[in-house]
């Protein structure tokens, strides 16, 4: 019995030794300051070489090979491995490969996952003159920019626009509303005349569903950060108004006060629901559900402005990661993904919509009504800012979206309350 | 460990040395060093796996706990400041922390207490009431402990369909319209209680029924022969002895039910404005945003109160009388 204490001081001694050690190096904390914005280190000329691998989620992996393979035509030599991960467990995958430093040599990220993932120091900077930024949407080009510097280039877009029934909208003798108040009669029409139980459908809250609000807000002229970027400006009048102009939508039952799973599509299918927003995703989940014929149907309006046009920008990225053993090879196959040729073959292939402006002049584009009105929008569609804590964000923009449908707060308060709430989690800058 | 330095070895080894070495045992300071040698030698395997995957963890995650840090720094786990109790200190201020742990107390508060009672009902009818079929309902009644959770939700939604599900439609048969279940601010939280109960009262009726086995049937006859009545031999003389089985019914579900995190995460998501967020959940949202000393500041306030609880329970139902 006497060695007992003995050894509990010494494995008491060793515990505190490496707690010591921790906190040791813990008190030298963290360096002080951003620093300036990084710089992109030039790309060397001529073709690529060497092994890349290449993660890509959902239909983007499954897909991709056919066009490195193209490119591994192009520049003898390059061999591209594609791994297709689950959208799923993608961002926690990024985040794990970024810490452990073992990374593929690029990838496709989510667009709102960029400032989490730049500000990791996970991400290469883009070189210089890769791409021409005025070549892309303005929107989905601002979620690559993450403090000032560029950290990848969009690959492709999506946004959100106003579905409707062309049917129930003749019915009732309306047109796609371009005002806020025209929203209102429009939906207000579909259900009166055209016999639909609900007008419009909007997202009452739940997870992502600050991607059918924010557009709203952006559209009453409100933004998510102030100017300088490090603080919040959630509680603005502009805010306050696209508050409650969504909260008013419940108060007067023009939209559904809830969405149980598969809703609104399936509603909208049966004639239940004139209209919702949402992106072009449901064109799929529309013709998988309604049958090839259900296309004469319904139509894409871009959505109703208020002080201005806007929409959410969304979509994918491509970016090299610092880990990477290939930057060089790694761009140059990021530079061949964003040229416009090669992004009308990636729509013909994948769906996926171009976020080079130009691609959409080429015909399999231009002469789709449906793509039309995506493309339009897409021009005046924002992304919300590329920051660290973009997801916490999210998470209090949705909880108000919640409250607002439940009309258990006024709009002056939520939009208070998240400002509060968003400032305490800070833009992580 | 004691053995070892007193010079007294462990007596499985003992017997062996003497016969490889055929000499009498002596305290020889270079032999005891070989056998300390030995010893640590032998537990070493032990001592690291615990270092490395029990301790290491914990040490980490109190660190963690005491600083800022977040996903951004894994890259380099030592760049963060210390902030001392600063995580603690906000948790008390965090109103959605504070809605998870009221709905956390409230989840167990019913929850534990329903569960018992209602494992002990079934244990009790199973053992004294149902004699045929036995078998078959003690199978039934444990069959959504061993189910997939997927699985369980995708029936429990179907059920608590506000429209057409099964519920609704029964209580439309009597002129009630039931709610939107997992939508309503207040029903949705007894919702959950009553399907985690359901999920969970199998694994305790099995264990009541092994304790209820247990109680001596002379007694039981004795008392029956005194004139007691059915009631009065369960509360006086089953109950009593059943304390034990009880106890650790309790335990085990307490600790289960504090953390409780599969039922919103699957039916809720932790809404409708975060009425069936729990602890659990809110610490998984806060690892998900990349929070992690904030988060692992929350798991330890609910590893206090997984304690408490347990000394709680150890009060009300432990030995107090030897």
């Amino acid at each position: 019995m006497r060695s007992f204490p003995t050894n509990r001081r010494t494995a008491l001694g060793v515990g505190l030794a490496a707690g010591a050690a921790a906190l040791g190096v813990g008190a030298c904390g963290r360096s002080s300051g951003a620093g300036p914005a990084k710089q992109g280190q030039p790309i060397s000329s001529g073709p690529a070489k060497g092994a890349l691998t290449m993660w890509a989620m959902g239909t983007e992996g499954d897909k991709l090979p056919a066009l490195a393979r193209e490119f591994e035509k192009q520049n003898p030599g390059v061999k591209i491995t594609v791994t297709a991960i689950p959208w799923d467990s993608a961002y926690d995958k990024f985040t794990t490969a970024v810490a452990a430093k073992k990374t593929p040599d690029l990838a496709m990220i989510g667009s709102t996952w960029m400032g989490a993932l730049a500000s990791a120091n996970g991400l290469d900077p883009m070189p210089p003159g890769l791409i021409k930024p005025a070549d892309f949407f303005p929107g989905p080009m601002r979620s690559t920019m993450v403090g000032g510097a560029t950290y990848g280039v969009p690959w492709y877009a999506e946004t959100r626009v106003l579905f409707y029934r062309t049917d129930l909208a003749a019915k009732a003798g309306v047109v796609p509303p371009k005002t806020w108040p025209e929203l209102k009669t429009f939906a207000t029409a579909l259900r009166a005349k055209g016999g639909a139980r609900f007008g419009l459908a909007l997202t009452p809250g739940g997870e992502g569903s600050w991607n059918t609000f924010m557009p709203f807000a952006w559209q009453a002229g409100a933004s998510i950060t102030a100017k300088d970027g490090k603080t919040f400006s959630l509680n603005s009048p502009e805010m306050v108004r696209a508050l409650d102009f969504y909260r008013s939508m419940y108060a007067e039952k023009l939209v559904p006060p809830t969405q149980p799973i598969g809703q609104p599509v399936q509603d909208f299918v049966a004639g239940r629901v004139g209209s919702f927003v949402s992106g072009p995703y449901d064109m799929t989940n529309l013709a998988d559900l309604g049958g090839p014929g259900f296309k004469q149907k319904y139509a894409l309006a871009p959505l109703p402005a208020g002080r201005k046009s806007a929409s959410f920008a969304g979509g994918g990225n491509l970016a090299v990661f610092v880990d990477s053993k290939n930057r060089d090879a790694a761009w140059k196959f990021v530079r061949y993904l964003s040229q416009p040729a090669t992004q009308v073959r990636w729509y013909r292939t994948s769906n996926d919509l171009p976020a080079v402006t130009s691609s959409w002049r080429d015909p399999a584009l231009a002469n789709d009504k449906y793509l039309a009105v995506l493309g339009q929008q897409l021009t005046s569609a924002q992304s919300p800012p590329a920051i660290s804590t973009w997801e916490q964000i999210a998470k209090s923009i949705d909880g108000a979206v919640e409250r607002m449908a439940r009309q258990t707060q006024t709009a002056s308060a939520a939009a208070a309350q998240i400002q509060q709430e968003c400032q305490q989690v800070g833009t992580g800058v | 460990m004691a053995s070892a330095t007193t010079g007294s070895v462990q007596p499985k080894s003992a017997p062996a040395n003497a016969a490889v070495s055929g000499r009498p045992r002596r305290g020889s300071s270079p032999r005891r060093r070989r056998e300390i040698r030995a010893a640590w030698g032998l537990s070493a395997p032990f001592i690291i796996l615990i270092a490395v995957f029990m301790a290491g963890p914990v040490v980490a995650s109190l660190f963690m706990s005491l600083t800022d840090m977040r996903a951004a720094d894994l890259r380099n786990p030592f760049a963060v400041n210390f902030t001392g109790l600063d995580n603690f200190v906000k948790l008390f201020s965090d109103p959605i922390f504070g809605q998870a742990a009221l709905n956390t107390v409230y989840f167990v508060g019913v929850g534990v207490p329903l569960t018992i009672l209602v494992a002990l009902v079934v244990a009790v009818a199973l053992d004294k009431g149902i004699n045929r079929f036995r078998t078959f309902f003690r199978v039934a009644y444990y069959l959504p402990v061993v189910t997939s959770i997927v699985a369980i939700s995708v029936v429990w939604r179907f059920l608590l369909q506000p429209d057409n599900g099964l519920i609704n439609t029964v209580l439309s048969w009597v002129g009630v319209a039931g709610p939107d279940w997992l939508k309503d601010s207040f029903w949705a939280m007894p919702s959950l209680i009553v399907m985690a109960c359901w999920r969970n009262f199998g694994n305790l009726m099995v264990i009541f029924l092994a304790g209820l086995q247990a109680v001596p049937r002379g007694l039981l006859e004795a008392a029956a022969v005194d004139g007691a009545t059915g009631f009065a031999r369960f509360r006086l003389i089953t109950l009593p002895l059943l304390r034990p089985t009880l106890l650790f019914g309790g335990v085990v579900t307490g600790i289960g039910y504090l953390q409780f995190f599969e039922e919103p995460m699957v039916m809720t998501q932790g809404g409708p404005l975060n009425r069936t967020l729990s602890v659990s959940f809110d610490v998984f949202n806060q690892f998900g945003f990349g929070n992690y000393g904030y988060a692992a500041a929350m798991s330890y306030v609910l590893f206090l109160g997984i304690v408490l609880l347990t000394l709680f329970q150890f009060k009300l139902l432990g030995r107090d009388n030897d």
